[in-house]
């Protein structure tokens, strides 16, 4: 039961993964990072098969770096999750297709303008401006599609990111032992404090 | 109930009025019973006048289109022309294809997507012909609208063009949220 | 021969037409049995043949759709009880209808909710209104909610493993009890709470629910939150829509808060209070 949250508002994108790394019926680590940074101001968070996450992502994190170094300017947020759609889709349709979901969230180097993609296994590409993957989507996109503005502060989008987490730690039978959080802005990326220790009572 | 035209949902219709087409598409990409996203035009524009409504599996809509927008831009650049064969130009047309690639040429109207059934019914009873610009939007989009509120994977709204000889018309429908 | 045909037949009419000792003691028995008889499809094993003819996840073309697809929900709160549904049926991807009423009102004081086989929820809630009728005759006294609950949990029990789906919500103020609310299924699973949403749009109905719920919310508030998270549930779950069934139970008994089409309330709420900004409502506004 992994979970992937995505926000953006006025001038951030929000990322949010969740720390568990579960094996079957085990958490073989309580602080997983399941996200890499693709360039200065994008991020990518993933989830799925064992295996094929962590080798997709660098994947595609080594080819985005290896652009910024020939070219020496970074790929857009949105030519990168192109560049990703297209790399899953052609490998859906080989002999052994990677098994990834993911979100793209980044901040145009240009425009400032904050984006966010949710790309699934099947290769689907929509821009979003909330997504989430996993079980997340059945809890959270309702409570986003209440509270979301576009226009949000980042200390607002981080208070709607802990409304969201409340109702995944209220619901869901695993734990999936909190969350890393990270905010995309024109200034790169940030670590987010985010408190895991809250205790979620049910109504 | 996983077949990859119904996973991800969207219905397409078009329609042939007098010197004048219609295409039109809904706006959801779903997977299974869950919305992903509520803006998922399914329509591509290929020329001043040449138009391409999809549906079915949302990564071979953008693969495909992709595919089309690469081959019209290269062709644009080796002819030093906009891709406008005769048959495009100046006639009003549409015509089908099925995913494995056959051509249906229709004089009235192609539907396409998990609500094909409903759309077929809608345009058998409202679509008639010579119908102008107007009356030819009136009727596309009834027939959509109704079309995808009977369809549990299709609808959200819905983008309609009208094509004329010597102009294009994107309006937006609001179409029910559920 | 004659004695046998005497034995076997009867005659269409009888000038006195008396009950026997039998059939008089079925008449007035007090408690008739929880397991009623039901006509069997003549075939080896019933359960499983149902099991084949309805089961649309394995066989898209089984013969009989059941409808699946629901958002049900109904919460405790200081003023009583709330209770909400959407009103769409599917069979597949076909949507069958937008007018069904999901909320089944089992007499004056009690209602019970709708998720599952349509069928199986109809049947049985009012079969349990007429057990709680029966009861009230017999104790001069309304049932409690919790022993009207227990009944249809026990009675689906007695079914389990043939076939039946229900998941259903019990609704009642009583006295003794306060607002009191249970949740039955047809696993057989019954469970008092504050809060619960049932059926495909449930996971949606809860996170809007959930963010915003309290005891002590007022009424207007309590109908606002429960119409509101059918709202979100049937904006994001392809099953459920149509229209929002809403009633308020209380001490006196449940009163009905409209059916109302989700479409205007929709666009009122994107565009009154600028919630589902995933959603285009102007041409020239993109992602």
């Amino acid at each position: 039961m992994e979970v992937l949250l995505g926000i953006t508002g006025r001038d951030f994108t929000l990322i949010a993964a969740s720390k568990a790394a579960m094996r079957g019926a085990t958490i073989l680590k309580a602080s997983d990072d399941k996200t890499r940074q693709l360039n200065k101001h994008t991020l990518m968070a993933f989830m799925g098969e064992a295996g094929d996450t962590v080798q997709f992502a660098e994947y595609i994190q080594a080819n985005a770096q290896l652009y910024s170094m020939r070219n020496e300017t970074d790929l857009s947020p949105s030519a990168l999750a192109h560049f990703v759609r297209g790399e899953l889709a052609s490998s859906l349709r080989s002999r052994k297709p990677y098994n990834v979901n993911l979100l793209l969230g980044g901040v145009d180097p240009i425009t400032h303008k904050p984006s966010l993609y949710w790309l699934d296994y099947l290769a689907a590409l929509a821009p979003l401006p909330y997504a989430a993957h996993g079980y997340a989507q059945y809890y959270c996109l309702s409570i986003l599609d209440k509270h979301h503005h576009p226009d949000i502060s980042l200390e607002q989008g981080i208070k709607l990111l802990t409304l969201c987490i409340d109702e995944l730690k209220r619901r869901l039978p695993v734990d999936f032992k909190g969350m890393v959080v990270k905010a995309v802005t024109k200034d790169g990326i940030v670590d987010i404090e985010f408190d895991d220790d809250k205790v979620v009572k049910s109504a | 109930m996983s077949s990859p035209f119904s996973i991800n949902g969207g219905a397409c219709v078009a329609m042939v009025g007098k010197d004048c087409v219609a295409i039109a598409c809904d706006l959801r990409l779903g997977l299974q019973a869950l919305t992903v996203s509520n803006n998922f035009p399914k329509i591509f524009q290929y020329g001043d006048n040449v138009f391409l409504g999809l549906t079915g599996l949302a990564t071979d809509l953008s693969t495909v289109s992709d595919l089309f927008r690469y081959k019209v831009n290269m062709y644009r650049l080796r002819e030093e022309r906009n891709i406008a064969p005769k048959t495009f130009a100046n006639l009003p047309f549409i015509c089908g294809f099925d995913s494995i690639g056959c051509i249906d040429f229709a004089a009235d109207f192609i539907v396409s997507g998990t609500a094909t059934d409903q759309l077929y019914g809608m345009c058998e009873s409202l679509w008639e012909p010579n119908l102008a610009p107007e009356d030819l939007f009136e009727t596309i989009s009834q027939a959509l609208m109704s079309a995808v509120d009977r369809d549990a994977l299709s609808g959200w709204g819905a983008y309609v063009y009208i094509i004329e000889k010597d102009k294009v018309t994107k309006r937006l429908l609001k179409g029910r949220q559920d | 021969m004659d004695t046998l045909v005497a034995r076997y037949s009867r005659p269409a009419y009888h000038e006195n037409e008396d009950f026997s000792e039998e059939e008089r003691q079925g008449l007035v028995d007090s408690v008739p049995s929880l397991s009623l008889k039901f006509a069997m499809p003549p075939v080896a094993h019933p359960s499983a043949w149902l099991r084949a003819a309805t089961d649309d996840r394995s066989n898209p073309s089984c013969p009989i759709k059941i409808a699946h697809g629901t958002t049900t929900l109904a919460f405790r709160f200081q003023g009583g009880i709330i209770v909400a549904t959407d009103s769409r049926a599917t069979a597949g991807n076909w949507i069958a209808s937008q007018t069904v009423k999901k909320v089944i009102e089992i007499n004056s004081d009690l209602l019970g909710t709708m998720a599952g086989g349509a069928a199986d929820c109809q049947y049985w809630l009012a079969w349990l209104g007429m057990q709680c009728r029966l009861h009230e005759l017999r104790h001069k006294r309304r049932i409690s909610v919790a022993a009207a609950s227990k009944i249809l949990a026990n009675l689906v029990y007695q079914y389990k493993g043939m076939g039946l789906s229900m998941g259903t919500m019990c609704a009642g103020v009583t006295k003794e009890e306060g607002p009191a609310l249970y949740y039955i299924d047809s696993d057989g699973t019954r469970l008092a709470g504050n809060l619960f949403c049932v059926g495909s749009g449930q996971t949606f109905a809860y996170g809007v629910l959930d963010a915003e719920y309290r005891y002590d919310l007022s009424v207007e508030d309590a109908l606002e939150l429960g119409s509101r998270s059918i709202l979100a549930a049937t904006h994001r779950d392809a099953y459920s829509g149509g229209f929002i069934n809403l009633y308020h139970v209380k001490e006196s008994g449940w009163e009905k808060h409209g059916f109302s089409d989700t479409n205007p309330i929709f666009w009122k709420t994107k565009l009154e209070k600028g919630e589902f900004s995933n959603v285009t409502s102007d041409l020239s506004e993109r992602v």
